[in-house]
Parts: structure tokens; sequence; C-alpha cells
């Protein structure tokens, strides 16, 4: 597996594209995209709002990352960094962000590779770029 | 030795900070400073205490003053959390403080007595949201302190969806 982080807006989607040759197609949008289709596709960004919308259906987050981990273990994920920030007030939005992190580590542990991207420009952070 | 561990909220500060233990023969004192209060600190609380359990760890709730602890001489010390101990400070007796000094001559007290000193801390700067007072008074203070802290540390680790990246030092 492969993980690719940041801040909102730093190229993190561009450069897993670049890297790894996806095409468009190949990228799904955790905003958007059916829950089950994650375990197959190539690649999701935008993986924190998917935690979102499970936390909104109160889902297990833990259960899904780890089905993910099982069954597709060659994703790339793109994942915005959301916890540097003063606890929420709404309850959900700090339930979100604490399993948007827990799901965070679960994923790093299980990829070969993390990338964080700053700027537009990759540090890593495990593993090695081939 | 002094590390400071930082990051955002679940990056896997705790175990790391306890992992630095490991190999620490010393008598070992965890410092929490989390105030029980609400349902979800009552299961933070209790989540955090099992995951330290058989770690060998003596527990000491301490919300402020830490200045004022006493500690056996040689010790080890993890302090959890440096956010939660400058709100403590900052929000006491219903008025707002400046209490930046204050914690870091507490700290300077802990160094008396502790061979290995970890503390966790909060980034709490990064959200991109605007605040007004006291929050952003807050985050201010603490981000001061973090600094603070950080010039004093041997090491200082940022953690990342549970990855420690050395900022300053060395992982140990």
């Amino acid at each position: 597996m492969k993980m690719i982080i940041g801040g909102a807006f730093q190229g993190k989607a561009a450069f897993a594209k670049e890297r790894f040759e996806l095409s468009d197609e190949e990228i799904i949008d955790g905003e958007i995209c059916d829950h089950n289709a994650i375990f197959e596709a190539k690649c999701v960004k935008n993986f924190h709002a998917l935690v979102r919308r499970i936390v909104e259906e109160n889902g297990s987050v833990s259960e899904y990352v780890e089905r993910l981990c099982r069954e597709n273990p060659n994703a790339v994920i793109v994942t915005n960094e959301i916890g540097s920030g003063i606890i929420p007030l709404e309850k959900s939005e700090r339930i979100w962000r604490e399993q948007a992190g827990k799901a965070g580590c679960i994923i790093a542990k299980n990829s070969e590779l993390v990338v964080r991207i700053y700027c537009g420009i990759p540090e890593v952070i495990k593993g090695e770029l081939r | 030795m002094m590390t400071l561990v930082i990051g955002g909220s679940k990056c896997g500060k705790s175990s790391f900070a306890e992992e630095l233990f490991a190999d620490f023969l010393g008598e070992k004192i965890y410092i929490a400073t989390m105030l029980p209060f609400g349902e979800e600190s009552h299961a933070s609380i209790a989540e955090h205490r099992k995951k330290r359990m058989g770690k060998g760890f003596a527990t000491i709730e301490k919300y402020t003053d830490i200045e004022e602890l006493s500690l056996p001489e040689n010790c080890g010390v993890l302090l959890e959390c440096m956010g939660n101990l400058c709100a403590n400070e900052m929000f006491r007796d219903g008025k707002i403080s400046v209490p930046t000094e204050k914690i870091m001559r507490g700290i300077e007290h802990l160094r008396t007595r502790a061979n290995r000193i970890v503390i966790v801390s909060n980034d709490v700067s990064s959200d991109g949201n605007s605040y007004g007072d006291p929050t952003a008074e807050y985050i201010k203070i603490l981000s001061e302190l973090n600094r603070k802290i950080a010039e004093i540390s041997d090491n200082v680790i940022e953690c990342v969806f549970g990855i420690p990246l050395v900022r300053k030092g060395a992982l140990k």
C-alpha cells in the first residue's frame, strides 16, 4: 500500500497521479465514491472525506480500514492531515477528526511507502521512492 | 535527556512517548494533566490507562502547578499532555492568565529530579480556522510553549499517522 498525506491543496493527488501513472478514472474521490469502490480502486483521494461519511452513517471506521488493507493491499490512499488544530466544538467533528487520525495510523502501518506533500514537494517519511 | 513528542489528534504520540521508556530502569512516573470532565474525557483517560497498563508507570494526576510535584530522584517522567496543562493553567479560577513562565519553571523543576523527561504536546495551530479570543490566545500560548520546550529539549519528534519524524536530535 502507498499513502500520500499533507494539508489541503498541496498537490497530493497530482503527485500520486504522476508518480504512479494513474489516469483520472483510476482515482476515485472519497467525497462522492461508493463505499465499496475503495476495495477495488487503484487510488482514492480525499480519504478523510470518506471517513467523515462513514462516521456520519455510524459505521465502524476501523473495520472498514482493516478490510481496505486486507482486500486492496496495493491501493494508493491520498488523505489530508486534519488533526493539528483545536478540538472542535461539534461532537461529530471531534469523532471524525479522531477517526481520521486512527484510520491514518492503520493505513500508514500497512503502507510500504508514505509521502508527505508540502507545496507540491514530496518528503518520504516511510520507505523509499523507487 | 528531554524529548518533546508533538503532533495532531490521534497521531500515535502517546504510544511513541511510552516506548521511549521501554529501556528505562528507574522509577517511571506518568503525569496526567487531563481534567476528568465529561463522558469523552473519561473515555479518553480510560483508553490511555489501558494502553499504559503493564508498562510500569505510576500515574500522578496533576492538572496544574507541576512545579509543586515531589518526585523521586533520578526518575523518568512522562508528562501528558502540555495542551491540557496549558489550558488548565490559562483558564483557572474563572480568569485568563498567561502561564508560559510558570509552566517553564515547572519543567525546570522536573529536570532537577528526573533523568529522562518526555513531554507530549499538541500541534493546535494548523487547522486553518480563525478563532476569537480566548481560543486564539490559547493557540498562541501553547505554540509559544512548544517552541520554548523544543529549544531546551535534546530531541523533538513529530508524530504523523504513527510515524515518528525527527525534528531535532535523534529518535532516542
